[in-house]
């Protein structure tokens, strides 16, 4: 295993970046989609049920069949790569949307009620109350989406874009539990390290209960 | 005669249809500390609110300064007004320093003036600046968050200041202490000020008036002296559920 991953250290590190540029750019997309959305359902409720039902319906479909389905869209269809951050973005969508509402909405109401009496703006309120004080619980779907999306951008490599999922489906192909192993341990711990780092900075944002 | 700082003219507050309070005739004078008394779901907090427009009456108007509460801009109305809650609505995030300057730094005052106006308005309300500047809310007791959320009401120089039950979540010394200070506190300032309570003994020793509601309807206004020698059937359930004695007259 160890003459393996000494042969392939090139291609282990090209392929772990190909993932994280895959998840991170993904995840870019998903957040600037995705928080606007919640604030918005914080202030069209009606908004909800469609908004998180049909983030809900996209979860449900199975990854592959999902960049199957992108694969006639024009432009995104025209490389695997976009076919790969755009299906990745999507699923990253509900456990940022869902947090960012349940985050807002959560804001303590006596804090809520005293910041109106006292002349904040609709905008302040935003930024320096629902924002900051909710910060830890978006960063908690954040930190959920990143790492299902780290898994999931593996099995991206079956329609070519690349990434660790290479050496797993190459693996597979050629019955080889060194090639699984090259590209499901740096994806574990990618995974993991999304998750201590994320879930780091979550507690540290979390605001003091008064 | 003087205009009222606050008036409420016939005003008729509904929700889902129903009448939660109304109508409703009220002054309140310029300085003077007008006590909302009642039970649970009599209308007071819903009277306050629409003082500072964070509820909206259905009838009538309600003046503010001579001016009805609708045509003041909400945004200028709230931070003209101080407002304090049981709850304190202390920002967590905050430190006392920024909470107590919030209001301030709203109104565009300038740094140089802001740090003197937050010491001020500490001291005025017995904390020692230098101790608890930087502190956070969860670093307080439950006293001194009430403390500090009336330096905050009042670090704006409002001319009015709403206070929805501030005393309520405070255990009976406490909030002795606070009632005394905040005696004191509207000697030195005279603040017209509207504060809402179902508390008797409260009522009594702070209010300048007392107005008391039942069921969404204004029963009377009494000073002092009329509560306690009246011989109107509620007042006097009042005065038995109460049944202590005013040792701050």
């Amino acid at each position: 295993m160890l003459e393996f991953l000494r042969v392939h250290r090139l291609e282990i590190a090209t392929l772990t970046l190909e993932h994280l540029w895959l998840v991170a750019l993904s995840m870019a997309i998903a957040v600037i989609a995705g928080v606007p959305a919640g604030i918005l359902l914080t202030r069209k409720p009606r908004l909800r049920e469609p908004v998180i039902g049909g983030a809900n319906i996209i979860e449900t479909i199975p990854s592959l069949a999902l960049f199957g389905f992108l694969l006639p869209a024009p432009w995104l269809g025209a490389r695997a790569d976009r076919i790969a951050i755009t299906a990745l973005a999507l699923y990253a969508l509900l456990p940022i949307i869902r947090n960012t509402y349940v985050g807002i909405t959560g804001v303590d109401s006596g804090v809520r009620e005293a910041a109106r009496g006292m002349g904040l703006t609709g905008r302040q309120m935003l930024w320096q109350v629902e924002l900051p004080l909710s910060m830890s619980v978006i960063l908690a779907g954040i930190r959920t989406a990143t790492v299902w999306c780290i898994g999931i951008a593996t099995i991206a490599a079956a329609i070519g874009a690349g990434g660790l999922g290479e050496f797993i489906f190459r693996g597979l192909a050629m019955v080889n539990d060194s090639l699984i192993l090259a590209g499901a341990i740096p994806a574990a711990i990618l995974a993991l390290a999304a998750d201590l780092g994320l879930g780091y900075l979550e507690a540290r944002l979390r605001p003091p209960s008064a | 005669m003087d205009e009222p700082a606050i008036a409420f003219r016939r005003v008729t507050y509904r929700a889902q249809g129903r009448v939660l309070l109304g109508p409703l005739d009220l002054e309140v004078r310029g300085g003077e500390t007008l006590v909302l008394l009642g039970r649970s779901g009599s209308g007071k907090t819903t009277a306050l609110k629409l003082i500072n427009r964070l509820l909206e009456e259905s009838e009538g108007t309600v003046l503010v300064e001579g001016r009805p509460t609708r045509e003041w801009d909400a945004i200028t109305l709230r931070r003209h007004i101080g407002y304090v809650i049981q709850e304190t609505g202390l920002f967590p995030h905050y430190t006392v320093e920024k909470n107590v300057a919030l209001v301030p730094r709203l109104l565009g005052r300038p740094d140089a003036e802001i740090q003197p106006r937050v010491d001020e308005m500490l001291r005025l309300v017995d904390l020692n600046p230098q101790e608890f500047r930087s502190r956070y809310p969860h670093q307080l007791s439950s006293g001194q968050r009430q403390r500090v959320g009336v330096a905050r009401a009042l670090a704006g120089n409002p001319d009015i200041l709403l206070m929805d039950e501030p005393f309520g979540a405070l255990d009976p010394l406490s909030r002795m202490e606070l009632q005394q200070e905040f005696l004191e506190i509207q000697k030195r300032v005279r603040k017209t000020t509207v504060l809402v309570t179902h508390d008797v003994g409260e009522a009594l020793l702070l209010a300048s008036r007392i107005a008391l509601l039942e069921g969404g309807r204004l029963l009377g206004v009494y000073s002092q002296t009329q509560f306690l020698e009246s011989s109107e059937a509620t007042v006097a359930a009042y005065r038995a559920a109460w049944g202590g004695n005013l040792q701050h007259p």
